[in-house]
């Protein structure tokens, strides 16, 4: 992500002031006339250059034996053998799945409903009870995790809310354990992360649905369209620009799928499916003082996630949408 | 237009200059001035295991520091492993003061993050006189020198026991006063009484339903499911595996005759309904606070897992009066087993200990530091508290406390602002040094029995016991390689016994909770046996025997 951000600041100015010439080439009285644009500009690509590129040194760890006591210049340089050793194990396998899966889950989950949840917004007419439900709403985002897991931890317990529900209107006979039973794990975080996060993400659908011209809507009431057309004709393809661009930006960041919701919900019996990339990172790699096989996880995560982000723009693009670059 | 420009530039500058401050570290240790007008040298310390932190104004810090000269603000481990913690820190390449690294004080040694202490100890008599010549002997590594000083188990003068520590199948008073005191040696009888128990008793008097027994699972507290076929076969605690005193051979608990039992009972007593339900996804906290509501009737745990928080959270609700103060029993799997669940002795833990890092700027001091810790003035603060105010002085200058201060001396308020006890520095145990009193009030013989609530007191009256240790009794040190456990938590993935033992962890606490839940026992058995057998178990075995051959042999030496 913040890799593209920072490319784009870099060349996203002089495209701009191009203008109609397209073929302009760059003279220095150009550059001299807007050195204090290019000066500036140069910090947020020093910081890009700093805290982005720079910290990819460290990714040399994943091709040594590195001993945190003789550091990269001492350590021994041992080739692509980490990264076998990582595709030798049928655990570290089995979390790229479990990743994959929840991210996936996840995106579609919180992406769907914080649409949908913007425009039932959109479509309620007291403008104090909208606020209300958008402040309520987008109140959880501002829990950490920790807490969030407590209360779920709480809630879905044998003697917790859910199952006490559950009993008393008979859909159950006896209260289920949910975090004992791998097949629950995946739809928990799913929901914890929709309870979260729905209504924050709601705000940015929110305000581009604001941006669209209140005119169209009147046209189409004259026309004859109802609400649902309404949604359907104006709403929708009026917030098509954001959502593409926030669905391609959300594909780089499928494998972050999270590291605490599981890390705080998961136990032994769900470990299964439990465990994502960070998680085994964690464990195997600077639990066991083993950091080159964490960056190498690490490495391997990155380069997935610029694939995924790269095939979704060329998707975007090819569809004529918008796109991040 | 100049002028702007150089604004801008000034700018920059002051920015990146802010910047760079911001990274440089202090220089000196920090320091503040007490109202006496002493300087006082302030430490930091991580210690990675759970713990309290105390109130930056607590009042025995205050004293101690005003003796000393220093004091340390002590962190502790919060919901992660000690690896973790530990590895955490190595990343980032900055350590505090003082650090313990518990399971993960090999990675600190590997990291070369610890600083050498033998050639600082002549200097420091206390720390001197902590161990003898043969015991530092034990804690120099592999390049021969001494990192870390054990703090524990060590007794000046006599050694005495009044409560187990360690591990044991515990079990509410009320339960064993019901049933007449019984006595319970095995596995089944244990089972049945509690089961018996709940038949006749499913609530507490304020209707509470009974939890019969649970079973904390927890990362890596679950040695409370999953290293009991040690102690039911009799072995004294060496942790990861068994090591036969007769034989001196290493042996592995985890497929013996006597696990495949263990967990085909817990099994049979899950589905009976008296194994907790929650056993397996309940969080150590929530463990903490079920026992505390004194609904759990019995349960296996190390003593200091529990019973610090547990029993002050019974006495200040009251519920030590309905007898729900916990009590070990010596189960062993069949009768005329010799159960071996409490060892006597100081035993030395050579793996892990107190340490001072090389981010330390103030060696001398810190050492200067842990030797004032252990004179006897600061001793007594430490664990007696203030004299008058938490204890009291008798005519025969035996030191004893009123219900009152018992009472404080349990509250969580009161500990955070009033009590210090430094508990992760080195610290000794037995009698102190005028050779009438105990160094802690809870092994001072007559405050134990005083401060011992009513129903504990009669059920060990019953036995015929005097203390904790009566009810289970108490055997030797096996030998000179133990604990085992003190190689064993040094070892990593690095090694491929290591590798193994790691596996073998990780498949564990997937597989035990999935074994006791499953409907067939015998199917779910031997799906684990083959899993567990796939993690090639006899490396793991092999590099312990080989650390417990060498430890016999360095003792053979240096008794020639």
């Amino acid at each position: 992500m913040s890799i593209a951000v920072s490319g784009k600041v870099k060349t996203k100015m002089p495209t701009d002031l191009k203008g109609k010439e397209k073929n302009r080439k760059i003279t220095w009285k150009e550059v001299k006339k807007q050195k204090v644009l290019l000066f500036l500009s140069s910090l947020f690509v020093l910081y890009g250059i700093i805290f982005c590129y720079l910290p990819l040194v460290g990714w040399l760890m994943a091709f040594q034996n590195y001993k945190p006591k003789e550091g990269f210049f001492h350590s021994q340089f041992i080739g692509l053998s980490k990264f076998v050793q990582l595709f030798s194990d049928d655990l570290f396998i089995r979390v790229i799945r479990n990743t994959l899966a929840m991210g996936a889950i996840n995106l579609v989950a919180t992406f769907l409903t914080a649409i949908i949840f913007a425009i039932l917004l959109n479509e309620i007419k007291s403008k104090k009870g909208k606020k209300v439900v958008q402040t309520i709403s987008y109140l959880p985002h501002f829990l950490s995790w920790i807490i969030v897991t407590g209360i779920l931890h709480d809630a879905l317990s044998g003697t917790g809310i859910v199952n006490d529900l559950l009993v008393r209107f008979h859909l159950l006979k006896e209260p289920i354990n949910f975090f004992a039973y791998p097949k629950y794990f995946w739809g928990i975080v799913a929901f914890a992360n929709v309870w979260k996060e729905t209504g924050w993400n709601a705000i940015i659908y929110l305000s581009a649905i604001t941006g669209i011209d209140p005119s169209l809507y009147e046209a189409a009431a004259i026309d004859g369209a109802g609400r649902w057309g309404r949604i359907k004709h104006i709403t929708l393809p009026g917030i098509k620009p954001t959502i593409i661009i926030l669905l391609l930006m959300n594909i780089g960041n499928v494998l972050n799928a999270g590291f605490e919701v599981q890390y705080l919900l998961g136990n032994g019996l769900v470990k299964s499916v439990s465990q994502t990339i960070d998680i085994y990172v964690l464990k195997w790699g600077i639990s066991q003082g083993d950091y080159s096989l964490g960056t190498a996880a690490g490495i391997f995560k990155s380069m997935v996630s610029i694939i995924l982000i790269v095939v979704a723009n060329q998707m975007a693009k090819r569809a004529g949408e918008e796109r991040l670059f | 237009m100049k002028r702007k420009q150089l604004t801008a530039a000034f700018m920059v500058l002051t920015m990146a200059a802010a910047t760079m401050m911001g990274c440089a570290k202090d220089a000196q240790t920090s320091k503040t001035t007490t109202d006496g007008g002493k300087e006082i040298r302030e430490y930091t310390a991580f210690f990675a295991v759970p713990g309290n932190e105390i109130n930056d104004d607590n009042e025995i810090q205050q004293m101690i520091a005003e003796i000393t000269g220093a004091k340390v603000k002590e962190t502790w481990l919060t919901g992660q492993t000690a690896e973790e913690a530990v590895g955490t820190l190595i990343a980032g390449g900055e350590y505090p003061d003082f650090i313990c690294g518990s399971d993960g004080t090999a990675q600190l040694y590997d990291a070369g993050a610890l600083v050498a202490l033998d050639d600082y100890l002549d200097d420091y008599p206390n720390i001197k006189n902590f161990f003898t010549e043969e015991e530092w002997d034990k804690l120099r590594q592999s390049d021969g020198h001494i990192y870390w000083i054990p703090q524990f188990n060590n007794s000046y003068g006599e050694n005495i026991e009044t409560t187990h520590n360690d591990e044991a199948f515990w079990i509410q008073t009320r339960v064993l006063k019901w049933a007449g005191y019984p006595k319970i040696t095995t596995m089944d009888e244990y089972f049945d009484l509690i089961e018996r128990y709940n038949e006749a008793n499913p609530t507490m008097e304020d209707g509470t339903a009974n939890i019969p027994y649970t079973i904390l699972c927890d990362d890596w507290r679950y040695f409370c499911l999953e290293n009991a076929p040690l102690f039911l076969d009799g072995y004294a605690n060496d942790g990861s595996c068994i090591v036969d005193p007769k034989t001196e051979k290493v042996i592995d608990y985890n497929m013996t005759p006597t696990a495949k039992r263990y967990f085909q009972k817990l099994n049979e007593e899950f589905h009976k309904g008296i194994v907790d339900p929650e056993s397996f996804t309940q969080i150590y906290d929530e463990y903490i606070a079920k026992l505390s509501t004194g609904r759990v009737l019995g349960m296996i745990d190390q003593w200091w897992n529990f019973a610090y928080t547990v029993n002050d959270a019974l006495k200040q609700q009251g519920l030590e009066d309905q007898g729900c103060n916990y009590v070990p029993l010596p189960i062993t799997i069949e009768k005329g087993v010799q159960n071996n669940w409490h060892t006597s002795g100081d035993t030395l833990n050579v793996g892990s200990g107190l340490s001072i890092s090389v981010d330390c700027k103030d060696v001398e001091g810190a050492l200067q530091f842990v030797n004032d810790l252990l004179s006897e003035e600061v001793i007594r603060l430490r664990h007696w508290g203030v004299k008058d105010v938490d204890y009291l002085v008798g005519d025969d200058g035996l030191f004893y406390r009123t219900d009152e201060m018992r009472m404080e001396a349990a509250n969580t308020a009161y500990k955070a602002s009033h009590l210090c006890t430094y508990s992760y520095f080195p610290t000794y145990t037995g009698m102190s040094q005028d050779g009438i009193n105990a160094c802690k009030p809870e092994i001072q013989p007559l405050e134990f029995l005083s401060g011992l609530p009513k129903n504990v007191q009669e059920c060990l009256e019953a036995y015929g016991c005097k203390t904790y240790v009566d009810m289970i009794g108490t055997n030797p040190i096996p030998g000179p390689w133990y604990p085992i456990y003190s190689f064993v938590g040094t070892m990593t993935t690095a090694t491929e016994g290591g590798t193994a033992w790691t596996k073998i962890g990780e498949l564990k606490h997937e597989y035990l909770p999935k074994v006791v839940m499953a409907t067939d026992f015998e199917e779910a058995w031997t799906e684990y046996q083959e899993v567990y057998n796939g993690c090639n178990p006899q490396s793991f075995l092999d590099e312990v025997q080989a650390e417990v051959d060498r430890r016999i042999e360095v003792s053979k030496q240096s008794a020639q």
